[in-house]
C-alpha cells in the first residue's frame, strides 16, 4: 500500500515552535484519515456504535409510549400524583461508550502506532529530525493531529447516537443532558489520547515498530478486558447465578452488615479495578450518562463530587502518559529495524 | 516435506519473544483464573458462616449452602472468558508470524524458487500453527488440573477431566479460527501492521459487535462466562435470532458452559450444534488460506516496498 502523500512544509526560517507543532499535527490528522486501516476500524467503531443505540433507542420507543399511555390516563382520570417517569434515554448510550472504551482504545493504538511507524518505515523520520523541529515538537504535533481525529470520531458517534435517541426512541435530549453527554465525549477524546500514547511508546520504544504494536494491544487487553472482569468476578454477591445474598434469603440490609466483615476482601476487589483506566473511563461516562440510576437524581455538582476520583485518576494517566510520549519520542530509533514495520 | 516447514516455523516460533511472552501471559492467566475460583470457594464459605449467624441472631434458620449450588468445574470458569480474549490474542500472532515473517524477510521468495508444492508449505504452516496451539492450551489445561488439585485438596473424578479435555479441544477449534484469520490478513494486505490490525478487527467484530447484534449483548456483557440473550420481543431480534447459530463467539461460550456443566444441562446433540458452525468456520477459513497461499506472489515481500 502506498503511504500517505501528504508533505510537511516547515518553513523552519520564520516559524515558531507553535507553528511547527500545527503543521505537524496537520499532517498527522491528514495522513490519519488517509489510512484504509483506521478508516475501516473507525468504520467498525462508528457502526457498532449506531448499532447499539439504535437497539436500545427501539425497545426505550416502546417503554416511552406505554409510559405516556399511562400519564395520559391518569390525567384523565384525575389522579393527583402521577409517578414520575423512570426512563433515562441518556443510559441508551451505555452501548455506545463501551464500544468507545473497547474498540476505541483499540482505534487510538493503531492510530500512535501509525504515527511512528509511517514516519519510520518511510524513512521520512531522519529528514524532519534534521529540520529544526524539536522530538518535542514532534511529539507535541503528533498528539495534537491524533486528538484532533479521536475529538472527530468522538463527535460523529455523539450526534449519531443523539439523533438515534430523538428519531428512533422519540425522546430529545435537553440541554442539561447534553452538556452531561459532551462531558462524557471529553472523557473519552483523554481515553483515548491515553491509549494513543502507549500506542506511540510502544511503537517508539520497540526496535521492530511491530512489536511495539502487539505489547501495546496486550496491555489494552489486560488494562481494558482482563482487570475489570477480574473485579466483577471477585464481588460477592456474583458468585451465584442469581446473586448470592439473593440465595441466602438476605435483603440489602444483610448484604450490608455481612460485607462489614470484608473489608480487606473489598479493598483488594476496588484495588483491583482502580488499577484499571478503563475502569475510571467507565464510572465516569456512566455516571454522566445516567446508566446507574443512584446518579440519575443528582445535581451536577453532586455528580462531579461523586465522580471527583475517576476524573483525578483520568487527568493523572493523561499527564504521565503525554510525559512518557514526549520522552519516548526523544529516544526513539529513527530508520527501520528488523526488516519489518 | 509437510514436517520440514512445520519444524522450522516451531523452531522460529519458540524464539519469537512476544510470542513466548504471550504464552506465559496465557498460562499465568488460567492460575489466576484458579486463584479467582479459590476466592470464590472462599468467600462463599465466609459469607454462608456470617449469613448463619446473623440469621441465628434473629431467629430464622440457617439457608441450604449456596455452595453446594456451584458445579465442581466452577473453578476454572473464567476460563471461557480468557480463552476469547488472551487465546484469541496469541492465535491472531502465531497466525500472523507464522507468514508475515516468510513474507517481511524475503524467505518466502526463496523458498519458492526451488520445486516446492504450495499445499505443503500450508500444509507444514497450519500443522505447526494447530500444533503450537494444541501445546499451549495442553499447558493451560495442565496449570487447571494443577488448580483444581490445590483448591479442592482431591484429584478432579474422571468425568470431570473429561469435561476438561473436551473445553479444551473446543477451544483449541475457536482459536484456530483465529490463527486463519492471522495468517488470511497476511496474505491479503501488503504491510504486516495492517495485516495484525485487520486481524485484530475481524476479532473485534467476531466477540463483540456480532453478539450485539444477534443477541443484544453489550460489549461488557461478553466478558461474563455466562450471558442471557435478549427477549426476541423486538421486532429487530426476531430477525437477527437468525443468525444466532451463527455467532461463533457465542455458541463458544454457550457449548463451554454446557461442557463445563456451568449451566443447566443440555442434550449433547445440541451442544454438538452449536460447535459445527465453528468446524465448518476452521475448514472454510482453512481452504482460504490455501487458495490465497496458492495465488500469492512470493517474489513480493514487505523489506522491499
Amino acid at each position: 500500500m502506498s503511504s500517505p502523500s501528504s508533505t510537511i512544509s516547515v518553513n523552519t526560517a520564520t516559524s515558531t515552535p507553535g507553528h511547527r507543532v500545527l503543521v505537524i499535527a496537520r499532517h498527522e490528522y491528514r495522513a490519519a484519515v488517509r489510512s484504509r486501516i483506521l478508516i475501516v476500524l473507525l468504520g467498525i467503531l462508528v457502526v457498532a456504535t449506531a448499532a447499539s443505540v439504535f437497539i436500545a433507542s427501539a425497545e426505550y420507543a416502546g417503554r416511552l409510549a406505554d409510559y405516556q399511555a399511562y400519564r395520559a390516563a391518569a390525567e384523565a382520570g384525575g389522579v393527583a400524583r402521577i409517578a414520575p417517569s423512570p426512563l433515562a434515554p441518556l443510559s441508551l448510550l451505555r452501548g455506545a461508550m463501551e464500544y468507545l472504551e473497547i474498540i476505541g482504545a483499540v482505534v487510538a493504538i493503531a492510530l500512535g502506532y501509525l504515527s511512528v511507524s509511517r514516519e519510520r518505515s518511510n524513512r521520512t523520520l531522519p529528514l524532519l529530525l534534521s529540520r529544526p523541529v524539536t522530538p518535542t515538537e514532534l511529539a507535541a504535533g503528533n498528539l495534537l493531529g491524533a486528538l484532533g481525529v479521536i475529538a472527530t470520531l468522538v463527535a460523529v458517534t455523539a450526534v449519531v447516537a443523539m439523533l438515534c435517541v430523538g428519531f428512533i426512541g422519540h425522546d430529545w435530549l435537553n440541554g442539561i443532558q447534553l452538556f452531561k453527554l459532551a462531558l462524557a465525549y471529553v472523557a473519552a477524546v483523554a481515553y483515548m489520547g491515553v491509549f494513543y500514547c502507549v500506542g506511540a511508546i510502544a511503537a517508539a520504544k520497540s526496535k521492530v515498530a511491530i512489536t511495539g504494536l502487539m505489547i501495546a494491544l496486550g496491555i489494552w487487553l489486560v488494562v481494558v478486558l482482563v482487570l475489570p472482569q477480574i473485579g466483577d468476578t471477585l464481588d460477592a454477591d456474583n458468585q451465584i447465578p442469581g446473586g448470592l445474598f439473593a440465595a441466602l434469603g438476605l435483603g440489602h440490609d444483610g448484604e450490608v452488615r455481612i460485607l462489614a466483615h470484608f473489608t480487606t476482601y473489598e479493598t483488594i476487589r476496588t484495588s483491583i479495578e482502580t488499577a484499571s483506566f478503563a475502569k475510571h473511563f467507565e464510572r465516569f461516562a456512566f455516571a454522566m450518562t445516567d446508566v446507574k440510576e443512584r446518579f440519575r437524581s443528582l445535581s451536577l455538582p453532586d455528580l462531579f463530587f461523586q465522580v471527583r476520583t475517576d476524573i483525578a485518576w483520568i487527568l493523572a494517566y493523561s499527564i504521565v502518559l503525554v510525559i512518557g510520549l514526549l520522552r519516548a519520542f526523544r529516544k526513539q530509533p529513527t530508520v527501520p529495524q528488523g526488516g519489518q514495520q | 516435506m509437510i514436517t520440514t516447514f512445520a519444524s522450522q516455523q516451531i523452531q522460529s516460533l519458540r524464539r519469537q519473544r512476544i510470542f513466548v511472552a504471550l504464552l506465559i501471559a496465557l498460562l499465568a492467566m488460567t492460575a489466576v483464573a484458579g486463584v479467582l475460583g479459590w476466592s470464590s470457594h472462599n468467600t462463599i464459605t465466609r459469607v454462608y458462616d456470617e449469613a448463619v449467624r446473623l440469621l441465628a441472631a434473629d431467629g430464622k434458620p440457617a439457608p441450604p449452602n449456596p455452595f453446594l449450588l456451584k458445579p465442581s468445574l466452577s473453578l476454572l470458569s473464567n476460563m471461557v472468558v480468557y480463552i476469547p480474549l488472551l487465546g484469541a490474542l496469541l492465535a491472531l500472532v502465531l497466525g500472523h508470524l507464522s507468514l508475515a515473517d516468510d513474507e517481511a524477510d524475503g524467505v518466502g521468495r526463496l523458498i519458492f524458487s526451488r520445486p516446492v508444492s504450495r499445499t505443503h508449505y500450508v500444509a507444514g504452516k497450519l500443522f505447526a500453527v494447530a500444533s503450537v496451539l494444541a501445546a499451549a492450551l495442553a499447558g493451560s489445561l495442565l496449570v487447571g488440573i494443577g488448580s483444581l488439585l490445590v483448591v479442592n485438596r482431591a484429584v478432579p473424578a474422571i468425568t470431570d477431566l473429561g469435561r476438561l479435555v473436551v473445553f479444551y479441544g473446543l477451544s483449541w477449534l475457536y482459536l484456530m479460527v483465529f490463527a486463519l484469520v492471522g495468517m488470511i490478513a497476511v496474505l491479503m494486505t501488503r504491510r504486516t501492521s495492517l495485516a495484525l490490525l485487520s486481524a485484530m478487527g475481524v476479532w473485534l467484530v467476531i466477540t463483540f459487535a456480532v453478539p450485539q447484534f444477534t443477541s443484544g449483548l453489550r460489549p461488557t456483557e461478553s466478558l461474563n462466562p455466562i450471558t442471557n440473550p435478549v427477549s426476541t420481543s423486538q421486532r429487530f431480534f426476531q430477525i437477527t435470532a437468525f443468525a444466532r447459530p451463527y455467532s461463533v463467539a457465542e455458541q463458544y461460550k454457550a457449548a463451554s458452559s454446557h461442557i463445563l456443566n456451568l449451566v443447566t444441562a443440555e442434550p449433547v446433540a445440541q451442544t454438538i450444534q452449536r460447535v459445527l458452525p465453528i468446524a465448518v468456520l476452521v475448514t472454510s477459513l482453512a481452504i482460504v488460506t490455501l487458495v490465497l497461499v496458492e495465488r500469492h506472489d512470493f517474489s513480493r515481500s514487505s523489506s522491499n516496498e
